[in-house]
């Protein structure tokens, strides 16, 4: 493979089985047996997807709700396992699906710094190094020894994204996480996404289309489980936007 | 997800987060907070010791009575309590595994090491309690680590093959429940295996093929006095004595062959 490509997806397909009835618990799963039931029905969401992407590049993808796009997002995190094709990464893939997973409510700000690195991946120490970054990016430095059930809803945001943008990974995967916090850290946001342009490897699931127009490099639109339009964000946007008309 | 490997460095470091977060979570608003640990299994002892020892006149001819039930209901303790949270890991952290990909037995080992922590504490108070009630210190009890070790590995192998069913079918929980009240009666911790082998050698010896049977009379046989019977001694045939540790090492080796089959799809599934 290329050394320049930071992800590969070949032929990418994923279907779920979704359980048509209440096919939780033995009892439902042993009637259903017995009458010769499924107990589910095959959902077919990625059908065949292919696209490589090269580093340094910041990607956007957009489709509709249903259309694919999140569990694309869960597959390259090797959340999902791929039913068909493949998905290849090269380097250090930092995903942020949900902002603040694994957050705990009674841990301090601090401690949850700790343990959401833990979860991505990242060695006490490493997390040391970024550990002030993050406080200040946040604006949270006086806090961080409060529990975090104490902090507002925007603070704890704050805190979740700043560590989604100063982990330090080759590859950034974002799903939905623009729009936070007050219009002063919107502000300070949109700066540093501009400044990762053509530095560092995002992808970024989204529906605000002057985000992918303002930020991205390239775009593709989703739709059914394929790949409807990859290319010039401007042209993907207004594609994306004609999609309802 | 790789072959379950501790000395992988991120791995390693999780696992000591998300312990940590769960032994300091466990106890979190209450007053006496982690005294808990040791009050519980103290206190589980004293009801049983009223009940029992005093009320019923069990083990009577036993040396050091309390101490060999004290010693009984604390490994029991920490048998429920590892597989207790072991079965519940996966869905209980449901969340976390919808939405990060890491090894997912690591939700298993942490929340069966804070069970180990407790024991650790209360093995302390055993042997207090075993100095107290006039025990003659023994180099026996350096051993006593080795069944510790196969009970943990038992609680481990449980945890993962359950852990993993319980994603599917909920029901699992309520059925080890209702297992779990069945198995202290069939194990000799109120009792002493004496009072059954009176009766019957033969129901004494199946009893003794269970494995936690064997770990709780190994422990009082290092600990207390090796008057103690044991499998060991108790079972003859040099093939049926070795039954418990093969039962345990197949149940951890399907537990986590198991677990591993059924992981890739947890995220999908919980």
């Amino acid at each position: 493979m290329e050394n320049d490509i930071a992800i590969s997806v070949k032929n990418l397909h994923k279907s779920f089985r979704l359980p048509t009835e209440r096919s939780w618990g033995l009892k439902q799963a042993f009637f259903n047996r017995l009458k010769g039931i499924k107990g589910y029905k095959e959902q077919k969401v990625l059908n065949g997807i292919d696209f490589d992407i090269h580093r340094g590049e910041f990607v956007g993808i957009v489709g509709r709700n249903g259309s694919g796009k999140s569990t694309l997002l869960k597959t390259l995190a090797k959340i999902y396992f791929p039913e068909k094709g493949s998905v290849e990464i090269n380097g250090n893939l930092i995903p942020f699906i949900e902002l603040g997973v694994g957050f705990n409510p009674e841990l301090s700000g601090r401690e949850n710094v700790y343990l959401n690195g833990a979860l991505l991946g990242f060695s006490n120490k490493e997390v040391d190094e970024m550990y002030d970054e993050i406080v200040n990016f946040a604006e949270l430095g006086e806090f961080m020894d409060q529990k975090l059930k104490n902090f507002s809803s925007g603070m704890q945001v704050r805190l979740a994204f700043s560590i989604a943008i100063r982990a330090r990974g080759d590859i950034l995967l974002l799903d939905e996480v623009l729009a936070v916090g007050d219009a002063a850290f919107q502000q300070k946001c949109n700066e540093y996404f501009a400044s990762l342009r053509g530095n560092q490897t995002v992808i970024l699931v989204t529906h605000s289309m002057p985000s992918v127009r303002k930020f991205c490099s390239r775009a593709i639109l989703i739709d059914n489980g394929k790949v409807k339009m990859d290319g010039d964000p401007k042209k993907v946007a207004d594609a994306y936007e004609k999609l309802w008309d | 997800m790789a072959i379950p490997n501790f000395l992988y460095k991120g791995n390693r470091v999780l696992l000591k987060e998300l312990t940590k977060t769960d032994f300091k979570l466990r106890y979190q608003g209450s007053v006496l907070g982690y005294l808990w640990a040791l009050l519980r299994p103290l206190m589980m002892f004293a009801i049983l010791y009223v009940v029992f020892a005093k009320l019923l006149r069990f083990g009577s001819d036993i040396p050091h009575y309390p101490v060999y039930l004290l010693t009984g209901t604390t490994l029991w303790s920490f048998f429920t309590e590892c597989t207790g949270q072991g079965i519940q890991a996966i869905v209980s952290r449901g969340e976390l595994i919808r939405k990060i990909c890491f090894p997912k037995y690591i939700v298993v080992v942490s929340a069966t090491l804070t069970a180990v922590i407790n024991l650790l504490i209360n093995l302390v108070v055993i042997i207090i309690f075993a100095l107290i009630n006039g025990v003659t210190p023994s180099w026996s009890w350096l051993a006593v680590p080795i069944v510790i070790f196969e009970l943990y590995t038992l609680s481990l192998g449980i945890s993962f093959l359950l852990g993993a069913i319980n994603v599917k079918y909920r029901d699992i929980t309520s059925i080890w429940d209702v297992c779990i009240q069945a198995l202290f009666y069939a194990i000799p911790i109120i009792y002493p295996i004496t009072m059954v082998a009176a009766s019957s050698t033969l129901a004494a010896k199946i009893i003794l093929l269970n494995p936690i049977a064997q770990c709780i009379q190994d422990a009082r046989y290092l600990l207390i006095t090796n008057e103690t019977v044991t499998s060991w001694s108790f079972i003859t045939n040099p093939f049926l004595k070795i039954i418990p540790i093969i039962l345990v090492i197949i149940i951890l080796v399907w537990g986590s062959w198991y677990f591993r089959k059924k992981s890739k799809k947890f995220a999908e599934e919980i």
